[in-house]
């Protein structure tokens, strides 16, 4: 390792990233700034732009685009609604009956759609006009949106898992991934419903009365179309019939199916903006990914992993408090970072050292998925925290309170899938991955 | 004093012409390209479960479009401002050291549009060209596959050149605000 390239890398990407330039710009220029001082200009010129092209021709990568436009068709296409009133027989009658209806609605679509920030606009736009109504605080409403919408991103089907599988060097299936999201996932939803109930039943908000039964069949059988989509999703993919990238042009098909045939809530003129608004989310993660591909290689020739690894195990020998530190960087990276450049620059960096350590890939993509979903809840950088608060109507520093018990929820959950491995290996080992 | 200032309304006006234009053919282009794939990978499904008779290019056809989709893509969302940054720092700035750290931000990405995307892209082009090499499903010469790259990167320093341009007459109200 050369001490003044990584210098230059670092220096110059920090540089770069507290000047405003965009990140995938500024992971790209840092990268070309390293290689200029060890190969020859025209050369470097040409590496980079290859790996960039390169970086982006994989049939895997192909998922993405296509969940986010089945997400882009489900943000449009009442679901949202009828997700929300399905939960409501579930847990309408519980203390804090409409938190809970919230969490488990943003959890299921943003589970389906794949979309933290889309789970937070569609359930949260419905649910805080309800729960103000019922006289549930503005502040509170809006964190329990926030925190749970970010599961979603665990949950399987979710794009930021299959970002987690290149930067991985795709050691790691996708269709393991998927399937190792769940129970992490479930349980970090049930943590978040125990705390907002707690908080609900201290500030003494109303229930609703049980729902009768013929009530309940038909708010069931109304969401059923959208709930199967994970089915066909999930299936399909478990089973090995087809690929993510497959299944997730079923998805899309089976989302346009639902929202322009059945509910009719997507008109057919609409379909053009659907389809630029996606391409153009499909341009600020690609351009992401083909700039981080450079850097990925970089760092890999400057052996960073290595000495990083190398540095940690000087400073303790212990498992435990490796992961530790490794979790407190990622919730500090998580705070000034947006999840998929964060995934992105340091799985390569970290995945290495705790692979040595024998903790499975698998389960650590799990780890540093949810990590950094409790930093897209916090300022600065906090997409979901900004949406979440625009759509409610609140401002950050009311919904700062309310939230701190739920981050602590979030934390403590993060600990148990950080240290039982179990919670994420389960599932993927009864289906023969790992 | 008065015929400056309407040469350079009518600088501004074309430059406006010209990026409305611009935006236009892209979105058209992205598009298309979109939702092509989309029903390429549906037909890859069909010709596997239904026909079973896979069919042997959509594969690479699906690679090759997202390729395009993503570059192209990422130009129109430099058009629109929509790129993920950090912008704790600048935002606590005011007047002149904003504007000042906008404009080298603004020209550091045009900088790498224009040598990477553009001057090392076109040269992986001619390299790829001289090569004469194919891809091994369609038999396009993998240069024009890589043609996206100047494309996009042309496009890049055009966005970005339109926001210098805009940032340094003063004129903001259209960069704010957009996410």
């Amino acid at each position: 390792m050369e001490l003044v390239d990584v210098l230059v890398l670092v220096l110059s990407f920090g540089f770069l990233i507290f000047l405003g330039v965009p990140i995938s710009f500024s992971i790209g220029i840092a990268t070309l700034a390293t290689m200029l001082i060890s190969i020859q200009t025209l050369p470097a010129l040409t590496t980079v732009a290859q790996r960039m092209a390169t970086g982006l021709d994989s049939f895997a990568l192909l998922a993405i685009p296509f969940f986010i436009l089945s997400g882009q068709l489900m943000n449009r296409g009442g679901i949202a609604r009828r997700l929300i009133d399905f939960a409501k027989v579930i847990f309408g009658m519980l203390p804090g009956g409409l938190a809970l209806v919230n969490i488990m609605a943003a959890m299921l679509f943003g589970a389906i759609s794949g979309s933290a920030v889309a789970a937070t606009a569609a359930i949260g736009g419905f649910m805080t006009p309800m729960m103000k109504k019922e006289g549930y605080d503005g502040g509170y409403s809006a964190a329990v949106n926030i925190t749970s919408s970010t599961m979603g991103l665990v949950i399987p089907p979710s794009n930021i898992l299959i970002v987690y599988s290149l930067a991985s060097g795709g050691t790691v299936s996708i269709a393991a991934l998927f399937l190792a999201g769940y129970l992490p996932g479930i349980i970090v939803g049930v943590a978040l419903m125990v705390v907002a109930a707690a908080v609900a039943l201290r500030n003494k908000y109303p229930t609703a009365p049980p729902p009768k039964l013929k009530e309940a069949v038909l708010r069931f059988l109304d969401a059923l179309p959208s709930l199967f989509l994970i089915v066909v999703v999930m299936g399909g993919i478990v089973a090995g019939t087809f690929t993510a990238t497959e299944a997730s042009a079923i998805a899309v098909l089976y989302t346009f199916i639902l929202s322009v045939i059945i509910y009719r809530e997507v008109k057919l003129r609409e379909l053009p903006g659907v389809l630029l608004d996606s391409a153009c989310t499909t341009g600020i993660v690609m351009l992401l990914i083909a700039t981080s591909m450079g850097m990925s290689w970089i760092m890999s020739y400057e052996q960073i992993p290595q000495n990083v690894s190398e540095a940690l195990v000087s400073l303790t020998e212990s498992k435990v408090m490796i992961l530790l530190i490794i979790n407190l960087v990622l919730l500090l990276v998580g705070i000034f970072m947006d999840i998929t450049p964060a995934v992105l620059i340091f799985t390569p960096i970290f995945l290495p050292v705790v692979m040595e350590l024998g903790i499975d890939p698998i389960h650590f993509g799990i780890v540093i998925v949810l990590n950094l979903c409790i930093g897209l809840c916090t300022p600065p950088v906090g997409t979901v925290l900004f949406v979440g608060c625009g759509v409610s109507e609140t401002s950050i520093t009311r919904v700062i309170r309310p939230l701190i018990p739920l981050f602590i929820a979030m934390i403590v959950a993060l600990l148990f899938v950080t240290f039982i491995p179990e919670i994420s290996l389960f599932l993927p080992r009864l289906f023969g991955y790992g | 004093m008065i015929g400056n200032r309407t040469a350079a309304n009518n600088e501004h006006s074309f430059l406006a012409e010209a990026r409305r234009r611009i935006d236009r053919a892209l979105a058209f282009l992205l598009i298309v390209l979109m939702g092509a794939n989309v029903l390429n990978v549906l037909w890859q499904v069909f010709t596997r479960f239904v026909l079973k008779n896979p069919s042997s290019y959509t594969e690479e056809l699906a690679r090759f479009l997202l390729i395009w989709v993503a570059l192209l893509g990422a130009s129109y969302a430099m058009g629109r401002k929509l790129h993920l940054a950090i912008d704790i720092v600048v935002e606590r700035l005011k007047g002149k050291p904003r504007a000042l750290a906008e404009l080298a931000s603004l020209f550091l990405i045009f900088l790498f549009a224009c040598v990477v995307m553009v001057i090392g892209g076109a040269r992986l082009v001619f390299v790829t060209l001289t090569l004469d090499q194919t891809s091994a499903a369609l038999q396009i010469k993998l240069g024009y596959l890589y043609l996206v790259l100047p494309l996009s990167g042309l496009l890049i320093m055009f966005y970005t050149a339109a926001y210098f341009a805009e940032t340094l007459s003063g004129r903001r109200e259209a960069s704010d605000g957009t996410r």
